[in-house]
C-alpha cells in the first residue's frame, strides 16, 4: 500500500469551521474557471464558421484519422491515469513513482487531446446534427471545463477527500465518451487506418 | 505551500492551441486561395465581403482568432440569399441532402447512397424559402427554409418524404457531380460530401444506380471502371 507523500490534499478532515471562508473561493474559482472554459469552448465552436479545412499531419490519410490516433493516445494515458490514481489511493498495490506517472501521464493525455479539440472548434464547430455528435460537442467543452477545475484544485490544500476523485472521474468519464463517440465510430465507420 | 505544476499543465495546454490555432490559420488561407477553383466564395457575386478576411488573416497570421464571420455574417442583403453550400442528413439518418444557392437559385441533391437519389432545381425566394422540384415529372419536391447558416425542410420522394438538416458546407465538403462515357456506358455520378468527411453518393451506368466509390474531396479525382474522372462543384 503506498501512498504518495505529496497527496496532501486527501485524507485530512476539513479542520472545524474556521477555514470556512476560504473554502468557499477553493471550490467557486475552479468552479467558475471551469464554467467559463466550458461555456467559452461551446460559443467559439457554435458561432464562429467552421472552416472545414485545417493543418494536417504528414503520413496520414486525412485529419479524422490523426485526430482519431491522437484521441486513442490521449485515451490509452488516461487509462494510466485511472490506474495511478488508484495506485496512489492505496486501492492497487503500486510503486512509489506511481505519483510521478499519474502527473506525467496526465499531462501527456491533456497535450495530446488539446490539438485533437482545436481542430474540432476551429474545423468542425459545435454541431448537434445528431446524437452522437450533440454528445461528442457538449461533453468536448465539458472535457477541458473539468480538466481546468481538476487542475485548480490540486492547488488547494485540505480538500474533502472526495473532491478529487470525484473530479478526476468525471474527466476521465468525459473522455472516455468523446473517443466513443469520435475515435471509436471513425475506426467502425472508415476501419483502422493511418 | 500551492503547487504550480498544474498551471504550468494549464498554460502549456493553452500556449499549444494558440500555436495550433494561428497554424491552422495560415495554412487555412494559403489552401483556401490555392484550391480557389470554385469555392462558395469565390463565385459570390459581391466581392467585398471575401476580400476583407483574406486580407486580414494575410496580414496578421499569427491572430488566434481567425474567424472569417464576423466581416461575412452581417451582411443580410434583404434582396437576395447569400450564395452557399449546405449539406447534411435526413432526419431518420438513411440519405443525406445537399443545396446549393448562386444568385437566387438552388440546385439540391438527394441521395441514400444505394439506389435512391433525386437531382432537384428552383428559385430560392428572399425570404430564404425554397421550392424545388425534380424527377420525370417534377414528382418529387424539396421544400426549405434557409434560417442563418441551416436549411430545414422535407424531400418528398413520392412514396415517402423525408425531413432534412443542411448546415452550412464549406470546402471540400459539399456537392459534386462527374459526367462521363466510360467504355460505352453513359456514367453519372453524384456527391454529398459532409462536414465530417464522409460521403453519400450514386454512381449511375446507363441509368442503372450503385453506390459510388469515394471521391478525393479536395480535388473530385475518382476512379470509375479503371477510367479517372473528375468530380466538380455543382451549381445551378
Amino acid at each position: 500500500m503506498t501512498v504518495d507523500p505529496n497527496a496532501a490534499t486527501q485524507g485530512f478532515p476539513p479542520h472545524g469551521p474556521v477555514p470556512r471562508r476560504p473554502g468557499a473561493a477553493r471550490y467557486l474559482v475552479p468552479a467558475l474557471v471551469a464554467s467559463a472554459v466550458a461555456v467559452g469552448l461551446g460559443a467559439y465552436g457554435n458561432l464562429h464558421d467552421p472552416e472545414g479545412t485545417a493543418f494536417n499531419l504528414a503520413g496520414f490519410s486525412s485529419t479524422g484519422a490523426v485526430k482519431s490516433w491522437l484521441a486513442t493516445v490521449a485515451t490509452g494515458f488516461a487509462v494510466v491515469q485511472l490506474v495511478s490514481a488508484l495506485m496512489l489511493y492505496g486501492r492497487l498495490p503500486g510503486p512509489s513513482w506511481s505519483g510521478a506517472l499519474h502527473r506525467w501521464s496526465g499531462r501527456i493525455a491533456f497535450l495530446v487531446a488539446v490539438p485533437v479539440a482545436v481542430h474540432c472548434l476551429y474545423a468542425l464547430g459545435y454541431q448537434t446534427y445528431e446524437p452522437r455528435v450533440l454528445w461528442h460537442s457538449l461533453l468536448g467543452c465539458f472535457f477541458f471545463g473539468a480538466f481546468s477545475a481538476k487542475m485548480l484544485l490540486l492547488r488547494s490544500e485540505r480538500l474533502p477527500g472526495w473532491v478529487l476523485p470525484i473530479v478526476g472521474g468525471l474527466v476521465f468519464s468525459a473522455l472516455t465518451v468523446i473517443w466513443l463517440t469520435s475515435a471509436l465510430w471513425f475506426f467502425r465507420t472508415f476501419g483502422v487506418t493511418t | 505551500m500551492k503547487r504550480s505544476g498544474p498551471l504550468f499543465t494549464l498554460l502549456a495546454g493553452l500556449l499549444l492551441a494558440l500555436f495550433m490555432l494561428s497554424v491552422n490559420a495560415t495554412t487555412g488561407t494559403r489552401s483556401a486561395s490555392t484550391g480557389s477553383e470554385s469555392p462558395a466564395d469565390a463565385v459570390s457575386s459581391s466581392p467585398a465581403p471575401t476580400a476583407a478576411p483574406t486580407a486580414t488573416a494575410t496580414v496578421t497570421p499569427d491572430k488566434p482568432s481567425p474567424s472569417p464571420s464576423p466581416p461575412l455574417s452581417p451582411g443580410p442583403s434583404r434582396s437576395a440569399v447569400r450564395n452557399g453550400d449546405y449539406a447534411g442528413r435526413t432526419d431518420d439518418d438513411s440519405s443525406a441532402v445537399a443545396v446549393t444557392l448562386r444568385d437566387g437559385k438552388a440546385v439540391a441533391y438527394f441521395c441514400d447512397g444505394r439506389n435512391q437519389e433525386s437531382w432537384l432545381k428552383g428559385d430560392v425566394e428572399a425570404d430564404g424559402s425554397m421550392r424545388l422540384t425534380g424527377g420525370k415529372d417534377k414528382d418529387q419536391v424539396l421544400t426549405g427554409q434557409l434560417t442563418g447558416k441551416r436549411i430545414r425542410g422535407t424531400v418528398d420522394m413520392g412514396q415517402r418524404k423525408y425531413g432534412f438538416t443542411a448546415d452550412k458546407a464549406v470546402k471540400p465538403s459539399g456537392l459534386y457531380r462527374a459526367t462521363a462515357t466510360v467504355r460505352g456506358a453513359k456514367v453519372d455520378g453524384g456527391w454529398i460530401v459532409l462536414r465530417d468527411g464522409r460521403q453519400v453518393g450514386i454512381l449511375k451506368r446507363d441509368g442503372k444506380p450503385t453506390p459510388a466509390p469515394r471521391i478525393d474531396p479536395e480535388t473530385g479525382a475518382v476512379t470509375v471502371d479503371g477510367k479517372q474522372l473528375t468530380a466538380r462543384p455543382v451549381t445551378p
